[in-house]
């Protein structure tokens, strides 16, 4: 098993650069032997939106804002949910079709609890997180405003 | 009294790309005078506010009309957001209200 950076500020991220989702998996696991089920999310740019065809996408944050809204959502999931440990990483910048943009990792003794604060947590995470998205399209740039 | 406020996504797009604006508040220097200041300075801006879901923050948190405002404070606007403009805020104070 691999020796992984568990402090707080590695928990929860905004990053330009791509991650490792191995990484991040093991930065839950070793959190913690009691662990015996990690549950992930992980979102990827796909190439259409809404009938359009979408060549790249730029995603713009809030400094500050952002990471304080990411780490309440990780607390509350600590909270509200039987979990052990919870990894947020959303990235920002420009990100071509196919590529990593967000993740979460949540372990848990059970599977349970573990799939059930992951999507929690990501669809929190979509609603109250500082986060624009701009997709580039053959017609132009195009501001999303909501997601399923 | 003045206040910078930050802009993103479409509403800085709106604004020429500025990703800050620096607005002078009258009345008694709540969000709300913000607002009404704005809709004045860069009415492309203040339509798009009107229309919008757009949320109104101070030091990271969401603001409403009534809250106050100083100098001091980081203020931004915040257009709706990729992932659905909601969340703690549904059904909470819009920023006109």
């Amino acid at each position: 098993m691999s020796t992984v950076k568990s402090d707080e500020a590695m928990l929860v991220r905004v990053q330009r650069e791509n991650f490792s989702i191995d990484v991040e998996i093991d930065r839950v696991r070793n959190r913690s032997k009691r662990i015996g089920g990690i549950a992930t999310f992980l979102g990827t740019a796909r190439d259409r939106s809404q009938g359009r065809e979408i060549s790249s996408i730029t995603f713009e944050h809030y400094e500050g804002m952002a990471q304080k809204k990411l780490r309440e959502i990780r607390t509350r999931a600590l909270q509200d949910f039987d979990v052990i440990e919870v990894v947020i990483l959303h990235r920002y910048g420009d990100i071509a079709i196919g590529e990593n943009i967000v993740l979460i990792v949540v372990g848990a003794e059970h599977r349970a609890e573990a799939f059930k604060a992951c999507k929690w947590c990501i669809d929190e995470l979509k609603h109250i997180t500082p986060i624009w998205k701009l997709e580039h399209t053959p017609e132009g740039e195009v501001w999303v405003e909501q997601h399923p | 009294m003045t206040v910078t406020v930050r802009l993103f996504g479409m509403l800085r797009t709106l604004a020429e790309n500025q990703p800050e604006i620096v607005v002078a508040v009258n009345g008694r220097h709540q969000v709300n005078d913000l607002i009404e200041a704005l809709q004045t300075l860069y009415p492309e801006v203040g339509e798009l506010l009107l229309k919008k879901n757009v949320l109104v923050s101070v030091n990271h948190e969401i603001a409403h009309g009534e809250t106050e405002i100083s100098s001091a404070d980081e203020i931004a606007f915040l257009p709706p957001f990729a992932g659905g403009a909601g969340g703690e805020w549904r059904g909470g104070p819009h920023v006109h209200g």
